[in-house]
């Protein structure tokens, strides 16, 4: 079922010219780029190693607790309501998925940005 | 990353030290007035087919600064384009031009050459995708009969016992959809790219994290692509999709001893 390719239908996805928050930004910068050897003689100075704060995927009973609790919680009723109004193409339902489609997206992805800036800049400041 | 001592020198001393942002070809070469670190000025530092794209080191140490990062990232994004551009990692200062030229663009030349040729009208593309929590946890519900039955049995407080069961199964359900999906989507966007940057590390509800190399030509085709797979996944998965980028995941010097 995963990736169903139907018609090209616009407004979904807009790409981004350049990265909307500094974390991405960050990692093009200080983990990609070209490095040169040491035996130059270069001075890479002052860069504490940065990493973006985000949830890594440990298996814990913390994690198997956190998901039972989540699936209890699910409003399946809603969720399914949702899943069917993707399908017929309106943008009714509410709750879980529902929400207008290509602006929900944009915001989702707006939070993790943010949520990440937030933790890089204080590690930045940190520094 | 390898931290190194910077050269010693007088604390008060003018300094000549130039931080350096990536390599162009000398004829698409450029300055950039106030674009600097600190907001000095960028020059070019041509030697033969190459510049470097450079400015004075600020004094003191590079500290990873927000407005500093931004700029490093900034005055690639202008000289990208001009042309076409070899990344450097942020943080690199050398002693002065001539060393710059003795350590860096004369007995690179070739590779540098080389590299700009083979990158010319290539762009990197970053794409990510990220489940939705609540889509994908009903999804699991829907589609696993075991945890169906776990979530029923568990409904206003299960003992510890089953509910580490249900949740130990419903992350796993998680893990074999996101190595699922994530080969899928990989292998479509790959398929359009001539090189691809996959992350590793594993984030939770991420599927993707990768850069593709694509050629200008294909841009098209790979936005066509993404529009396709954000409709087909509305709802359950959320991508970013940001470019044309400098190819900072595709540059690489060969390791010289």
């Amino acid at each position: 079922m995963a990736i169903a390719t139907q018609g090209t239908a616009s407004n979904y996805l807009q790409r981004a010219p350049s990265p909307s928050g500094l974390a991405d930004v960050v990692e093009l910068i200080l983990d990609k780029g070209l490095v040169i050897d040491a035996y130059v003689r270069i001075s890479v100075i002052g860069i504490e190693l940065i990493t973006i704060d985000a949830r890594i995927v440990i298996a814990s009973v913390d994690t198997y607790l956190r998901f039972a609790e989540a699936v209890n919680r699910l409003d399946l009723t809603q969720t399914e309501a949702a899943g069917l109004a993707e399908l017929r193409g309106d943008n009714g339902g509410g709750g879980g998925g529902g929400d207008g489609k290509a602006k929900g997206m944009m915001e989702g992805a707006k939070d993790k940005a943010s949520d990440a800036k937030k933790g890089l800049k204080e590690r930045v400041k940190g520094d | 990353m390898a931290l190194q001592t910077p050269p010693t020198r007088a604390p008060r001393e003018l300094s000549t030290a130039l931080y350096c942002y990536g390599v162009t070809s000398a004829d698409a070469a450029a300055s950039q007035p106030n674009a600097g670190l600190a907001g000095v000025s960028v020059e070019p530092v041509c030697f033969r087919k190459l510049a470097a794209l450079t400015s004075a080191a600020p004094p003191g140490r590079v500290r990873a600064r927000r407005a500093d990062l931004l700029r490093h990232f900034d005055v690639l994004a202008a000289a990208f384009k001009r042309g076409t551009v070899v990344p450097l990692r942020f943080g690199i200062v050398f002693d002065d031009e001539a060393s710059l030229v003795r350590d860096f663009l004369e007995p690179r030349h070739d590779e540098l050459a080389g590299m700009l040729r083979k990158l010319r009208d290539r762009v990197e593309l970053r794409v990510t995708a990220h489940y939705r929590e609540q889509a994908i946890l009903a999804e699991i519900v829907r589609e696993s009969p075991r945890v169906a039955r776990l979530r029923e049995q568990t409904q206003g407080g299960g003992s510890p016992p089953l509910l580490m069961e249900l949740g130990e199964l419903v992350s796993a359900e998680l893990q074999a959809r996101t190595a699922r999906d994530g080969r899928a989507i990989l292998q479509r966007l790959g398929a359009l790219a001539e090189a691809y940057d996959l992350s590793e590390e594993q984030i939770e509800h991420q599927l993707l994290r990768a850069s593709f190399l694509v050629e200008r030509t294909r841009l098209k085709a790979f936005d066509e692509a993404m529009e396709e797979l954000a409709a087909a996944q509305a709802g359950r998965i959320d991508f970013s999709y940001v470019g044309p980028l400098p190819p900072h995941s595709f540059v690489s010097l060969e390791e010289r001893r």
